[in-house]
């Protein structure tokens, strides 16, 4: 096994890159051993043992592809052709060969371990070139050359054809026929019936052994066809037979002069009887994949969740014994076993930390399936559309939860197809404008804090202000006389029943839908923010937690209530005299050094009455995405670690809760949901 | 929605594959033509993200399928799965050759088959 | 375990044994329906038995804000928030003063959609032939999907799914 040194500390699709790869490298050694005792015997390479080395070649190929290891991947490119070559006969198997296949898959050992070492991996690059180069001058052709290999034949031609079709070019070979191919273009609606007429014209005089299609001048509307012919008709009559417009007729391998009495038409369907020359190894039917086998393993979501909800559960039992040691150490016949105790549970503590950062990080994957998956909508999409759009992917590598990640998909896909259909103004406009001709979107993912953030810029027509304020207007969102600031005309956007543009397409539904976008992001802790100039372009920022499973929280109590604030959103806290809490048009403000800060009373947003305000208030100052907002509690209980759980039942929009947590002790806290709190803060602001 | 090329001559075949594809999580879109040339017509009409094709079939085998595809740059990014018999390993190894993506080995597990067109759909570039 | 009263068994298993314990004649050939049977208000009110989950005892429970009122608020189930319906309020019967043979009935729907429901008392299972099942009389509060005769009594069979359909805020 080579070094997993240069891996460490590396993310995560390396380490499984180089897992997998090593599995693939330990199975090309033993089937290279093997070959070499093969040779050494003086027998013919095995077939099977040159396949199981080309697919596990291929495999390599496609790995190091998959993850962009540019030096690898350009390795396992020669190695793959050269094995290839091996496979289908056109090189042959000597002894200067096995050490070059020897020499390559030790240097992959080696590459493997530098994976991650930009450095070491760069001083590896004269090694490779010098193998890549060394190999034309050991794979020489084969010395028992394929029968096939002196064809004048595109290699395509040879390569599609099946095992049937081989044995049906021997056989035309061996009969000493003319082996020619027509080529001739069609149009890609109407080639069955041209194509039908064409081969039926050959079969007059031989066979046509294959039928290969490739593309036309037009890629998607024409389409040509190379037909393999096996016949009798010596070249130039085979050419004066074919009135094909467009099709020509070139002599592959010039057959033996043929007794008139077999120039018969049509082909004889293979009568001749198998003989020892034409006999192909009979192919043992195994049921080995290509998959290759490694040591990374599928979890099911679920499982991990469980998982995780053990971990959770042990984080609130650890919580319990806290208390405990508290009160051991509080009184002073135990006080003594209570500071042995605090030492054992602070080890507990840290490998509890230890095992949930262990199981968050196998829940991680990075962004990059869902940008590829936005990309090949993108390409879609501009294809359908007609328009000219490069989208620019960066921080692929960003990991995020699972199930985040998973739920990402949709509202992301929403902000990239309105910017490809709204916003991506079509080329002649763009001229016009002097613009590029060519839209830009461009996504970028990265890590801030404990969140991820999610940009999509598209460089189109901007956010038109005055038609989404009349359209608020229109569906009675805003008051005409209302004064709004930029940023408000602009959130807009996320009102129900917003649209700019009227037109329904089939690309984005109508141009509504942000406010789905945002209820969907809040669902996950998330926010989005705009910001757009006009003529420009737009920017949508989408905020998420890096993962919902344990977060910290800050209890709070509210007259006889306690709630849980994601600790994530929280600026500071502030204990204040109530009397400095201020009233103006019906709003609580508070003043936060010289800034007005805009307040609300959970009590009177959730309607608690039970037991009495405190004297002495505390605020939560929390953010969401640029908002802030001063929540108004009666006392903090403390910080803890949570499992923010889904709340199960028949009551759905339950506005202001996103979730429970059990704390261990009594009963569940509700977390606030912030971002409702603030939009509704916001909103009653405007609507004051 | 994915949209999946189905091209394989045999029916009983072609609707174990189309119901084994539907079961997929999410819609899809399925297509299913009985030959090469009908693929071949299908491919321009509208923008697949997966083709699984047999190899043996009448008018163009499914390895002459892989070859086009992959040689044309407006299909070449599709993910083409080769669906082939057991006995056929030559012919499985010549279509990985070319360029196909994967294969299945009939007769194969309809799970299999999921897990593979998940990858792929998936993994798409 | 505590030593609870018998009426009122302690766990599902205990039903369940009950339960097969107390098949009737071997001679029917009918199919028979299991039901869940619980008290509300002195009055026998049931659920299939395939839509329940378990039944806890009453713990704690943490009231949702502007929530339906018949839904009185989460309970935890080993990690799990569950909205608690109370079956009294549901039927718009008046509240009473928690008891000691209140339970939680964790009900499931095929859906996967899943609350506890709090009534007064858990009585037993019942396995009735479907000819003793017969429409309800009237829609008695919408939930009440058909009446089982039991001995002398008419018992209410609840549909899971109505039942679980409370309605968004208060």
């Amino acid at each position: 096994m080579a070094s997993k040194g240069g891996v460490r500390g590396g993310n995560k699709a390396a380490r499984e890159f180089v897992s997998e790869a090593e599995e693939i490298l330990e199975t090309m050694r033993a089937r290279l051993a093997d070959l070499s005792d093969c040779l050494g015997a003086g027998a013919e390479a095995d077939p099977d043992l040159v396949n199981a080395l080309f697919r596990a070649a291929h495999s390599l190929k496609a790995l190091a592809g998959l993850f962009r290891f540019d030096p690898i991947s350009s390795l396992a490119h020669k190695l793959e052709d050269v094995l290839d070559g091996l496979r289908l006969g056109r090189v042959a198997l000597a002894p200067p060969l096995c050490a070059w296949l020897d020499e390559t898959i030790a240097l992959f050992g080696s590459l493997l371990g530098q994976v991650g070492d930009a450095a070491a991996l760069a001083g590896s690059a004269a090694r490779i070139e010098e193998l890549t180069a060394g190999v034309a001058a050991i794979t020489a052709p084969s010395a028992a050359p394929d029968e096939f290999a002196s064809l004048a034949l595109d290699p395509n031609v040879l390569r599609a054809l099946t095992e049937y079709e081989e044995h049906r070019l021997r056989e035309s070979l061996r009969r000493g026929r003319h082996i020619a191919v027509v080529d001739a273009p069609f149009e890609i609606k109407t080639f069955e019936e041209g194509l039908a007429e064409l081969s039926s014209a050959l079969r007059e005089s031989g066979e046509v052994l294959s039928t290969l299609p490739s593309p036309g001048d037009s890629l998607e509307s024409q389409i040509r066809f190379s037909l393999l012919v096996a016949t009798d008709l010596p070249p130039a009559e085979l050419a004066a037979r074919i009135e094909f417009p467009g099709a020509a007729a070139r002599t592959v391998r010039a057959g033996r002069a043929v007794p008139a009495a077999v120039a018969a038409p049509a082909a004889t369907p293979a009568q001749v009887p198998a003989e020892a020359e034409g006999d192909a190894p009979a192919p043992i039917p195994e049921l080995e994949s290509l998959k290759s086998i490694s040591d990374t393993v599928r979890v099911d979501i679920r499982k991990l969740d469980d998982l995780m909800n053990l971990v959770g559960e042990l984080v609130i039992q650890r919580g319990a014994i806290g208390d405990l040691i508290a009160r051991l150490g509080g009184r002073s016949e135990t006080a003594k076993i209570g500071r042995e105790f605090a030492k054992v549970h602070k080890v507990l503590d840290r490998k509890l930390r230890e095992l949930q950062s262990a199981v968050l990080e196998v829940r991680m994957v990075p962004l990059r399936q869902v940008f590829e998956k936005v990309s090949r909508v993108v390409r879609r999409l501009r294809r359908e559309l007609g328009k000219l759009v490069d989208l620019e992917i960066r921080g692929a590598d960003t990991e995020l939860d699972k199930l985040i990640v998973e739920a990402l998909v949709d509202p992301l896909m929403h902000v990239v197809r309105n910017a490809l259909d709204h916003a991506i103004e079509p080329a002649e406009e763009r001229r016009a404008l002097l613009k590029e001709e060519s839209g830009r979107i461009s996504i970028d993912a990265f890590q801030r804090g404990s969140h991820v953030v999610i940009e999509v810029r598209d460089d189109g027509r901007g956010i038109d202000r005055a038609a989404l304020r009349r359209r608020a207007e229109q569906v009675g969102l805003v008051e005409p006389d209302a004064v709004l600031s930029d940023k408000e005309t602009l959130d807009l956007i996320f009102a129900p029943g917003i649209s700019t543009r009227e037109q329904v397409t089939e690309t984005s539904g109508r141009g509504v839908g942000m406010d789905i976008v945002r209820s969907n992001l809040a669902a996950l802790g998330g926010v989005v923010d705009v910001e757009s100039t006009p003529g420009r372009g737009t920017a949508i920022a989408i905020t998420l937690p890096i993962t919902l499973a344990i977060i910290q929280s800050l209890i709070v109590g509210v007259r006889d209530r306690r709630f849980a604030i994601p600790l994530n959103s929280v600026l500071e806290t502030l204990v204040v005299d109530a009397g400095a809490i201020q009233v103006s048009e019906g709003r609580s403000l508070l003043n936060l050094r010289g800034t007005p800060l805009l307040l609300r009373r959970i009590d009177e947003e959730f309607g608690l009455t039970a037991s009495a305000r405190a004297v002495r208030p505390c605020v939560i100052v929390v953010g969401v995405g640029e908002q802030r907002l001063g929540l108004i509690v009666d006392r903090l209980e403390g910080q803890q670690d949570t499992v923010i759980k889904p709340i199960q039942g028949p009551v759905q929009n339950l506005r202001g809760i996103s979730g429970a947590t059990d704390l261990g002790d009594q009963d569940p806290v509700l977390v606030l949901d912030l971002s409702a709190l603030v939009e509704d803060a916001l909103r009653r602001r405007e609507a004051a | 929605m994915p949209r999946i090329l189905i091209v394989e001559d045999s029916p009983t075949m072609r609707s174990l594959l189309t119901s084994s594809l539907e079961e997929l999580e999410g819609p899809v879109k399925i297509v299913e033509v009985a030959s090469g040339f009908e693929a071949l017509r299908h491919l321009p009409r509208e923008p697949f993200d997966l083709i699984v094709t047999d190899i043996n079939m009448p008018d163009i085998n499914g390895l002459e399928l892989v070859s086009f595809v992959k040689n044309n740059a407006a299909y070449r990014d599709i993910p083409l799965v080769i669906v082939s018999t057991e006995r056929s390993e030559r012919d499985r190894d010549k279509g990985i050759g070319l360029g196909a993506d994967a294969y299945l080995v009939k007769p194969f597990e309809p799970e299999a088959l999921r897990d593979i067109a998940r990858r792929l759909l998936d993994d798409a570039e | 375990m505590s030593g609870a009263a018998p009426t009122h068994p302690e766990s599902w298993e205990e039903l369940a044994r009950a339960a097969s314990s107390h098949r009737s004649s071997p001679a029917t050939a009918e199919a028979l329906r299991q039901l869940l049977c619980m008290g509300v208000d002195g009055a026998p009110y049931a659920v299939p038995v395939e839509n329940v989950r378990e039944i806890v005892r009453v713990r704690p429970i943490t009231p949702i804000p502007r929530a339906a009122s018949a839904v009185r608020g989460v309970i935890s189930l080993r990690g799990e928030i569950l909205q608690v319906i109370d079956l009294r309020l549901r039927l718009r019967l008046a509240a009473v003063a928690p008891a000691r043979s209140n339970r939680i009935v964790v009900v499931q729907v095929e859906d996967g959609r899943v609350a506890g429901v709090l009534v007064d008392e858990v009585r037993e299972v019942l396995r009735v032939p479907e000819s003793a099942i017969g429409a309800p009389v009237a829609a008695d509060a919408g939930i009440v999907a058909a009446l089982c005769a039991n001995g002398g009594q008419f018992v209410s069979i609840v549909d899971p799914e109505r039942l679980l359909e409370v309605g968004g805020r208060a």
